[in-house]
C-alpha cells in the first residue's frame, strides 16, 4: 500500500511551495523521520520527512516545480516489491499535472539558456531560472521520472497574455519563473523579468494623478499588451462565480433611478503632496479614499442609501474600492472608517487588502461593508467614465486620469494645470443633484487647496 | 509566553563557518530528539566565505567553484547566495518554532522586525520590502535572512553588515537580485562598533523571544 507525501504548509499564508530538492531517489529506502525532500517558501526552507519506514516509490513533482499546499508530490510504499506497480500506476500522471488545457506549452530555446542567464535576469530573488534540468536530472534514476523531469524543464507553461507580452518585450520565457499555479508564467512575471514594475491596472491602484499616464504606461502599446480575454475566438466561456455575482449586482442597478454629475479637479497640489509622502508608503488610492471619506463626513446624505423604510444613514463611513480580478470579475475591498485612520496606516491596510484580494483571501466583511464606492481607471489614462451603482449603496465615484490641461483662470490668464475628472453616480431617491454637486465642490476644494490635511 | 532557556554563544574571535554550522546542526538534532533541550543562539563573525541555499542558482556566483581562493558552502537554508566576512555580524537561531508559531512566514517577518529594532536602537531608519525578504535602507540592503527548518526547528538566521568590505559582494549576485546595492551600518551612524551592536542583538532577541540566556 502506498502513502502520499503532501506539499506541506510552511505558513498560514502559503498557498503553494517550491520543491527545492529531492533528498531521496525513487527506489531509495526511507526511514520514519528521515528527510525526503526540501520545500522552499520565500527565504525559508523546510525538510519534509517520511512518516513511515518504506521506500520512495515515485516522485510526482520534480525538483524545481511548484505545487499547491496539500497536493500529493510523492509516494512512499512499505515494501520494495510495490515500487514497480506504483510507478506503473502513476506513469502519465506528470503530463496532465503541468499541461492542462488552458496552459500553453512552448519549447524553450535551449541553445541560449546558460550564458545569457546572468545578465538578463533582473529580479530573481526566489525567482529561479527555469533551466533546472542540470540540478533536477541527476537526482532521479528511474527512466520514467527522468523523462518527466526533462519534459518539464524544456517546456514553459505561460498564460496567453504572458506569452504575448513576452514576445512584445523580447523576454525569453525560459528564463522567467512563473508565479501561477504549477509555476505557470503570468503577465506580471514577464513585467518583472523585464525589469518593469508590475503595473497593477487590475487593482485600481497606481499613479492616477501623480504620474503622467501617457509616459509611464506607454499608451500606444497598452491596448495591445493588456487586453483581457477569458476565452479563445469562436468560444463561449461560462461566467465564473465572481463574474456571475458582478452581473447580478450590476443588473440590480437597472431598478435604481440614477443620475450623474461630474467635476474637474486640479491635482497640482495633491500630486506634489503625493510625491512627498509616497516614499513613506502612501498610495494614491489611500489619498483619494481619505479625501472622499473626509468630504462624506460633511455630506452624510451622499453616504446614505435607499431602503424600503426610507433613507438609511449608516453608522460608519466605509469606502469600497473596485479591484478587477485578473481571471475575471471584480471585488470591492473596503477601507473602514478612513476618517479615523491615519494616511500611512490606511495605505498599509490598502496594500494588504489588495494582496489578499488577489489571492482571494478576503473575509465577506472586508468586501461587502462599503457605504460608498470608488472606481479608479486613472492609470489607463482615460479622461472620463461613469460607474454603475453597486446595490445597497447610494453613490459611486468614477475617477479618471489627471492630465496636463490648458485652463483659463478667473483673472483671464491661461495656464497648464493637471486636471482630473471625477463623475458621481447616485441614487436619486436619496441623493439629489444639489447634494452630489455640493459634495463634489467640497471634495475638489479639499484636494485642490489642502491635500496636506489628508495625513490624519 | 513562558520563558525558554537558550544557550547563547558569542565568541569575540572570527569563527570558521563550518565549525559554527556543525554546532548549529548539533543543537538542531538535539532538539529534534528531545524538545526539552535548550534553543541555541550564536552571534559572531566569520572569515570571508560564500554560502548557498539548497535551492540556490549557481549562476549567481561570479567566480568558478573550482577557484580555491573562495570558500563556498552549500547549507540548509532558503534563498540565494550570500557572503560573510569580518565586520558583518551573523546571528544564528536554532529555535523550536513549536513553542512560538509554526509559521515560517511569521518567523521571517519576525526576524525582519527584530533587525529593524536593532538598527532603530542606533537611530538608523530601515524597512522591509515586500517580496524581498531582508532589511533595506532605501534601495540598499543592510541585512540578509536565510532560514532552514526541520520539524519546526530552525537553523541559520540573519547577517547585518556593520563595517565590512562590501566589495566582496561584487563576486556574487547577492540573493539573486541583479544590481543589488549593499550598505554598512557604519555609513549611517559613525559612532557604533560591532561589540555594541552585538550587545543590542542579544538584548532584542532576548526580549522578542522571552529567553533566559545561559552563556556558553
Amino acid at each position: 500500500m502506498s502513502h502520499e507525501i503532501f506539499m506541506p504548509a510552511l505558513s498560514s499564508t502559503m498557498t503553494e511551495g517550491k520543491i527545492v530538492e529531492w533528498l531521496k531517489n525513487p527506489g531509495d529506502k526511507v526511514e520514519r523521520g528521515e528527510s525526503v525532500l526540501v520545500v522552499e517558501s520565500d527565504k525559508a526552507d523546510m525538510d519534509v520527512e517520511s512518516f513511515q519506514d518504506g521506500f520512495l516509490a515515485a516522485v510526482l513533482m520534480p525538483a524545481g516545480s511548484t505545487a499547491p499546499v496539500g497536493e500529493t508530490i510523492g509516494l512512499i510504499v512499505e515494501n520494495e516489491d510495490e515500487i514497480a506497480s506504483v510507478q506503473e500506476q502513476n506513469k502519465g500522471n506528470h503530463q496532465p499535472e503541468v499541461s492542462s488545457a488552458d496552459q500553453l506549452e512552448l519549447v524553450s530555446n535551449k541553445t541560449e539558456e546558460k550564458p545569457v542567464a546572468q545578465n538578463q535576469i533582473v529580479e530573481k530573488q526566489e525567482k529561479e531560472v527555469v533551466s533546472k534540468s542540470e540540478k533536477a536530472a541527476p537526482s532521479f534514476n528511474s527512466d520514467q521520472i527522468n523523462a518527466a523531469t526533462s519534459n518539464v524543464s524544456s517546456r514553459v507553461i505561460a498564460s496567453p497574455r504572458a506569452k504575448k507580452l513576452a514576445s512584445q518585450m523580447g523576454v525569453d520565457l525560459a528564463k522567467v519563473h512563473g508565479s501561477g499555479p504549477h509555476g505557470r508564467i503570468q503577465a506580471d512575471d514577464i513585467l518583472k523579468a523585464n525589469g518593469q514594475p508590475v503595473s497593477i491596472p487590475w487593482i485600481g491602484e497606481g499613479g492616477s494623478t501623480a504620474s503622467i499616464p501617457g509616459v509611464n504606461l506607454g499608451v500606444e502599446s497598452k491596448p495591445e499588451t493588456s487586453g483581457n480575454s477569458f476565452g479563445n475566438p469562436g468560444e463561449t466561456v461560462q461566467f465564473n462565480t465572481l463574474q456571475k455575482a458582478v452581473n447580478k449586482n450590476m443588473e440590480s442597478s437597472l431598478d435604481v433611478p440614477c443620475f450623474r454629475v461630474g467635476y474637474s479637479i486640479n491635482t497640482d497640489k495633491l500630486d506634489n503632496f503625493y510625491k512627498k509622502v509616497k516614499q513613506n508608503g502612501v498610495t494614491m488610492t489611500a489619498l483619494l479614499v481619505k479625501a472622499v471619506a473626509k468630504t462624506l463626513k460633511k455630506h452624510p446624505q451622499v453616504n446614505s442609501s435607499f431602503s424600503e423604510n426610507g433613507i438609511s444613514y449608516p453608522e460608519d463611513i466605509n469606502i469600497a474600492v473596485a479591484v478587477a480580478m485578473e481571471d475575471g470579475g471584480l471585488i470591492t475591498p473596503v477601507l473602514k472608517e478612513p476618517c479615523n485612520t491615519d494616511l500611512f496606516e490606511l495605505s498599509r491596510e490598502w496594500k494588504d487588502l489588495v494582496k489578499r484580494s488577489r489571492s482571494k483571501q478576503l473575509e465577506p466583511d472586508e468586501y461587502s461593508t462599503g457605504t460608498f464606492t470608488l472606481s479608479n481607471l486613472g492609470m489607463f489614462g482615460v479622461d472620463r467614465f461613469d460607474a454603475i451603482l453597486p446595490p445597497g449603496t447610494g453613490a459611486i465615484l468614477a475617477i479618471a486620469s489627471s492630465k496636463p490641461t490648458v485652463v483659463a483662470n478667473s483673472d483671464g490668464s491661461i495656464s497648464v494645470k493637471k486636471i482630473m475628472q471625477v463623475n458621481l453616480t447616485a441614487d436619486h431617491r436619496v441623493i439629489y443633484g444639489a447634494d452630489g454637486a455640493s459634495f463634489l465642490k467640497d471634495l475638489a476644494s479639499l484636494i485642490e487647496n489642502e491635500p496636506e490635511t489628508l495625513v490624519s | 509566553m513562558v520563558n525558554r532557556t537558550a544557550i547563547i554563544k558569542q565568541p569575540d574571535n572570527i569563527s570558521f563557518f563550518n565549525d559554527v554550522y556543525k554546532l548549529q546542526k548539533e543543537y538542531q538534532e538535539a532538539l529534534i530528539v528531545d524538545n526539552s533541550n535548550p534553543d541555541f543562539i550564536w552571534i559572531g563573525e566569520h572569515q570571508l566565505c560564500y554560502t548557498l541555499g539548497r535551492g540556490s542558482n549557481y549562476d549567481n556566483l561570479l567566480f568558478s567553484l573550482n577557484d580555491d581562493n573562495y570558500d563556498v558552502f552549500k547549507i540548509d537554508r532558503g534563498g540565494e547566495v550570500t557572503c560573510h566576512m569580518p565586520g558583518q555580524l551573523v546571528t544564528y537561531l536554532v529555535l523550536d518554532l513549536k513553542n512560538f508559531n509554526k509559521d515560517l512566514n511569521w518567523y521571517l517577518r519576525k526576524i525582519e522586525e527584530i533587525i529593524i529594532k536593532i538598527l532603530g536602537t542606533f537611530n538608523i531608519d530601515c524597512h522591509s520590502k515586500e517580496g524581498f525578504t531582508g532589511v533595506w535602507i532605501g534601495n540598499k540592503k543592510i541585512a540578509s535572512i536565510g532560514i532552514g527548518c526541520k520539524r519546526w526547528i530552525t537553523i541559520n538566521g540573519f547577517s547585518i553588515n556593520i563595517d565590512c568590505e562590501l566589495e566582496n559582494f561584487n563576486k556574487i549576485i547577492p540573493c539573486g537580485i541583479e544590481n543589488c546595492l549593499m550598505a554598512n551600518m557604519i555609513d549611517y551612524n559613525k559612532n557604533l562598533n560591532i561589540q555594541e551592536v552585538k550587545r543590542i542583538v542579544k538584548k532584542i532577541i532576548q526580549e522578542e523571544f522571552n529567553f533566559d540566556f545561559v552563556s556558553k
